[in-house]
């Protein structure tokens, strides 16, 4: 894409509700294959993209007149290509970051404190915390190692609560517990994690189990189905 | 002195009135009122629902009154209408354009509407006599985008454009019955009070403003955003509204105290506020911000309670269901998930 500059690890403002159409659609403008937008004109969309600091006046109006004309039926092909693109870049960005092959055992309460702070802040940290009697336990670390492997941008941890330091809040009761964090936030807590699992848990029932929260990240790009131009249609 | 500058003094000096009297009578404020209430505690959410069709970014969607539809509308041209219980595509209707930025389900449920960069606001019947979905009427005046719509009844809608207006139309003829002017900036969103008597909007000019439908006066303005204001809604019991801006801050404004009772904020935000949807009860305020993320925040004790699809942030839209069961996020990725 050839946008104004981006930082990978930054989205450019404005991603959703009407400004963000309004930029998508401006985008879509400036990238479009189709020349027929006028220099001026995408001078014009460059400008409206980039709004200057000191451009208090035109604040607060979010779209000009000149760009209102330029709003016509547009390309269904360029659309589609552009709609693809979006996602694609999405993704991409948020794949973005370090990669880790296996479970970390973190030995110390400060090693646990610095993995949850001074990670990329686009990584997911999930830490076990377990005991070494608890055979659920047991059982989670092996579910982790092979997650481990299938999620190569999610840092998984494990520490034994003895070493945490705070051994007397990990008692056997809320062991093993799961506490997922990203950019420093504590994003999911879940104490005693197995009572949600049968008495034999795999991999995959962990899997579901944190993707019904929303806390893992998709496998693969599922890409857009073949337009189906299903009109009305009822199923 | 100069005419203007004189009359610009004077604003300003009845707005430092406005403030002193809202001032005088605030008797306590909301932190200290709610200091017995008990904690909510952590809200973490499963995905109960996933609800798949979209080719593109979901950019509104919005519950039926029975809690089980609810129509979304994409970045790919078309409005779907989802059963959310099956999730099954009950309807799936494409637009003129794709630049569609609301959409909204009649309380009927037998009409939905949707606008965007068209500058109109399209009506389709979902109960037509043959069993296809059409367009009913073009609703076309305002002179800006369209950024919502909300049904009044099957016969009653209104809309809130960029041209800094928003309008009550009347269905059945096309036309406009009022248009309601006051904002200095963008009109982004409205909301409709539960006794349909009044309607909130919130603009680019950093003010929300409640206005009668009926008389087409503007009753209060809330001002206090240090920015434009993108989203708003009522409370569930009608008595006040929170609004959601670019300043990367939740308001709360109650609409008897005529000012502001506190501020959804927090330093690690560092975003605006494009969405938001209060619970049944009001006391969880979901707030959805422009990288995506959704914070679930306690409306009294001001606090962060949770994250919504905390892993990476897919969030482009939300809303929570009448009877205060669910709340269904529309994502980049096309998909919608339903969630409680």
């Amino acid at each position: 894409m050839s946008s104004a500059t981006q930082e990978e690890d930054e989205l450019p403002s404005n991603h959703t509700g009407p400004k963000g159409v309004i930029n998508d659609w401006r985008r879509f403008k400036l990238d479009s294959v189709d020349q027929t937008v006028p220099q001026k004109k995408r001078e014009l969309l460059r400008q409206m993209s980039n709004p200057r600091e000191d451009d208090k006046d035109r604040s607060n109006r979010k779209m000009s007149a000149q760009e209102y004309e330029l709003i016509q039926n547009e390309d269904e092909r360029g659309l589609k290509r552009y709609r693809k693109q979006c996602m694609q870049e999405m993704h991409e960005r948020l794949s973005f970051g370090p990669k880790f092959e296996c479970v970390h055992e973190l030995e110390s309460g400060e090693a646990f404190l610095e993995v949850i702070e001074k990670e990329h802040r686009l990584t997911l940290v999930v830490v076990h915390i377990y005991q070494n009697t608890v055979k659920s336990c047991e059982q989670l670390n092996s579910c982790l190692d092979c997650l481990a492997m299938e999620y190569p941008t999610v840092k998984f941890c494990r520490i034994d609560a003895v070493a945490t330091g705070a051994a007397e809040r990990f008692s056997s009761e809320v062991v093993p517990a799961l506490l997922v964090y990203k950019a420093g936030e504590l994003l999911g807590n879940f104490l005693a994690v197995s009572k949600h699992f049968s008495e034999e848990f795999f991999a995959t029932d962990v899997e579901a189990f944190l993707n019904e929260y929303g806390l893992l990240p998709e496998k693969e790009f599922a890409a857009c189905a073949d337009d189906e131009d299903d009109a009305g249609d009822v199923e | 002195m100069g005419e203007m500058e004189q009359l610009r003094k004077e604003a300003e000096s009845l707005k430092d009135q406005i403030n002193a009297a809202r001032k005088a009578v605030q008797d306590t404020t909301l932190q200290e009122a709610a200091a017995g209430v008990a904690v909510v505690g952590r809200v973490q959410m499963k995905t109960r629902k996933t609800l798949r069709g979209h080719l593109a970014k979901i950019y509104a969607m919005h519950w039926a009154t029975d809690s089980k539809l609810c129509v979304s509308a994409s970045q790919d041209g078309k409005l779907i209408v989802w059963d959310s219980v099956t999730t099954n595509k009950v309807n799936a209707i494409p637009l003129k354009s794709s630049w569609v930025m609301t959409c909204a389900y009649a309380p009927s449920g037998n009409l939905v509407a949707c606008g965007g960069l068209d500058n109109m606001c399209s009506i389709y019947n979902l109960k037509g006599k043959d069993g296809n979905v059409k367009v009913m009427r073009e609703l076309a005046a305002h002179t800006g985008y369209l950024s919502c719509c909300r049904f009044i009844s099957d016969t009653e809608i209104i809309t809130s454009s960029g041209d800094c207006t928003c309008i009550l139309w009347d269905i059945e003829t096309g036309t406009q019955k009022t248009v309601y002017a006051g904002h200095q900036g963008d009109c982004m969103s409205l909301a409709v009070s539960p006794d349909f008597n009044f309607f909130i909007s919130g603009a680019c000019d950093f003010t929300s403003k409640l206005w009668d439908i009926r008389e087409g006066t503007c009753r209060q303005t809330f001002p206090g955003h240090e920015s434009d204001v993108n989203a708003i809604g009522f409370f569930p019991n009608g008595n006040a509204v929170i609004t959601g801006s670019d300043d990367t801050t939740c308001k709360l404004f109650d609409l008897r105290a005529d000012q502001e009772l506190i501020t959804y904020q927090d330093s690690s935000v560092m975003c605006g506020v494009t969405s938001l949807a209060p619970s049944l009860s009001g006391r969880l305020i979901l707030a959805g911000y422009d990288d995506f993320n959704v914070n679930i925040w306690d409306a009294l004790k001001a606090e962060r309670v949770g994250v919504l699809a905390g892993h990476d942030n897919r969030v482009s839209c939300i809303g929570v269901s009448a009877d205060g069961m669910a709340c269904c996020t529309g994502s980049w990725d096309s998909f919608l998930k339903i969630w409680n």
